[in-house]
């Protein structure tokens, strides 16, 4: 009895916490960055998404470029996704994702990151 | 003296007939006639009619064929709904779902008189989540500054910036989008994404935004 209200107290607290993070679609790095990044990183992430149009202010960042990338720390990198370009101080069209996707998800994303630039 | 009384009696019955004729017109473009052009026409293998939308997954989302219609008479502006049916110019610059692919602007097109029927029934789905009377459509500072400043909404939307048509090409063009959607559908979905349009490459904004400031940026692209 104990036991079922200790479990199901557990149970409560994590989905609270789900819920006050972004809710994630309990998809892998890759297919985030697909759905989400890509429409403006490309595809092979070298800033040549679709929404890279010739008019818009700013380019989206290649994330294969080894050596702008290597400035960026795991924390810059994870700041940035989760709370948008003015985290680094860089433009507001890169957008937020916090309430998007779940930290756990931002944390492996930045792991993806830095396979892209290999850095 | 009799002549005019016979003319008067000769305007009257026209104007009746006039009258009647537009009369019926309207209580044929019925509710129940648009859901049978809407079944006869199988729109429904791409568009769903019943919500709320229970897409859990990517995959859900991508198996999807075309924008959900189950909020439609809470989501479109009437006018620009009975004029688009008849004449379906790209609203997405990118095929539905995809970022690699053009739209290729084959929507199918209906008749006039399909097009009211089927208005009058898309305009009977609504969501509780839309509550209607919150929007004014306004040019709004802070909405303004939400949209090109604080956030880059522009990043995914093209709209108007002077006289050229400016902005990404993933998310549906906001030309003109005061035209086509209510102000109140535009709060409801960026307020509750999860109620309206649960899977979506758009940011979620609720909890980045404060109220007031997606009532504004609600108000401001309303009045695109
Ligand atoms: C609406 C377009 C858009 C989308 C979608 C987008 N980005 Fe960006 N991103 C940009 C732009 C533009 C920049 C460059 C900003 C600048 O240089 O001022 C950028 C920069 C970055 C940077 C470099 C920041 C720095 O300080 O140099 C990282 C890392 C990044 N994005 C990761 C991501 C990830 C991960 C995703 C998907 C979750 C994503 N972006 C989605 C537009 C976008
Ligand atoms: C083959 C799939 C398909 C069929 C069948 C289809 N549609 Fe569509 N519909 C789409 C796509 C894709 C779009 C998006 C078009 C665009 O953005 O330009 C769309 C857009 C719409 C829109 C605007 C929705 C929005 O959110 O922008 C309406 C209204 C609509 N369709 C009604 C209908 C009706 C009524 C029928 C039947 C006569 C129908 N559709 C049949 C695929 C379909
Ligand atoms: C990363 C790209 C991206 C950004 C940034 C973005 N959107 Fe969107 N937006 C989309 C996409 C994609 C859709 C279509 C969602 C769907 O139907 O799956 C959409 C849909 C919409 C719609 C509904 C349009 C329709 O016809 O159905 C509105 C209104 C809208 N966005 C407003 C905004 C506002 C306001 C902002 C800034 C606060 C914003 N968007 C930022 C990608 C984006």
């Amino acid at each position: 009895m104990k036991k079922g209200i200790i479990s199901g107290v557990i149970i409560i607290v994590l989905a609270i916490c789900f819920v006050l993070q972004g809710q994630g679609f309990g998809a892998s790095p890759g297919e985030n960055y697909k759905w989400y990044c890509a429409q403006c990183h490309g595809l092979n992430g070298k800033g040549d998404g679709p929404n890279a149009t010739k008019e818009q202010p700013v380019t989206p960042r290649d994330h294969t470029d080894t050596k702008g990338m290597s400035k960026l720390t795991d924390a810059d990198i994870e700041n940035v996704i989760r709370d948008g370009g003015k985290a680094t101080g860089k433009s507001t069209m890169m957008p937020p994702w916090g309430k998007t996707m779940t930290d756990a998800e931002i944390k492996e994303l930045v792991k993806y990151l830095r396979q892209l630039c290999k850095c | 003296m009799k002549r005019i009384k016979v003319y008067q009696k000769l305007t009257v019955v026209f104007f009746s007939m006039v009258f009647t004729g537009i009369l019926a017109g309207t209580a044929n473009a019925d509710v129940a006639g648009g859901q049978k052009i809407f079944e006869a026409k199988e729109c429904g293998a791409c568009h769903l009619t019943k919500g709320p939308n229970q897409d859990k997954t990517f995959e859900d989302k991508l198996k999807r064929k075309g924008p959900d219609l189950w909020f439609a008479g809470s989501k479109f502006k009437k006018e620009w709904l009975v004029k688009w049916l008849q004449d379906p110019k790209p609203i997405r610059q990118m095929a539905y779902n995809s970022i690699e692919k053009k739209n290729p602007g084959d929507h199918s097109k209906l008749s006039g008189k399909e097009a009211g029927d089927m208005t009058d029934y898309l305009m009977t789905l609504t969501s509780k989540d839309v509550v209607a009377g919150t929007i004014k459509a306004k040019k709004d500072l802070m909405g303004k500054m939400v949209f090109e400043k604080k956030q880059g909404c522009y990043g995914c939307h093209s709209s108007m910036r002077g006289a050229k048509v400016a902005g990404g090409l993933t998310g549906p063009s906001l030309v003109d989008v005061g035209k086509r959607l209510q102000g109140d559908w535009i709060y409801a979905y960026l307020k509750n994404p999860q109620a309206i349009i649960p899977v979506k490459r758009m940011p979620t904004y609720a909890g980045v935004l404060n109220d007031s400031e997606m009532k504004s940026v609600a108000s401001y692209v309303a009045s695109f």
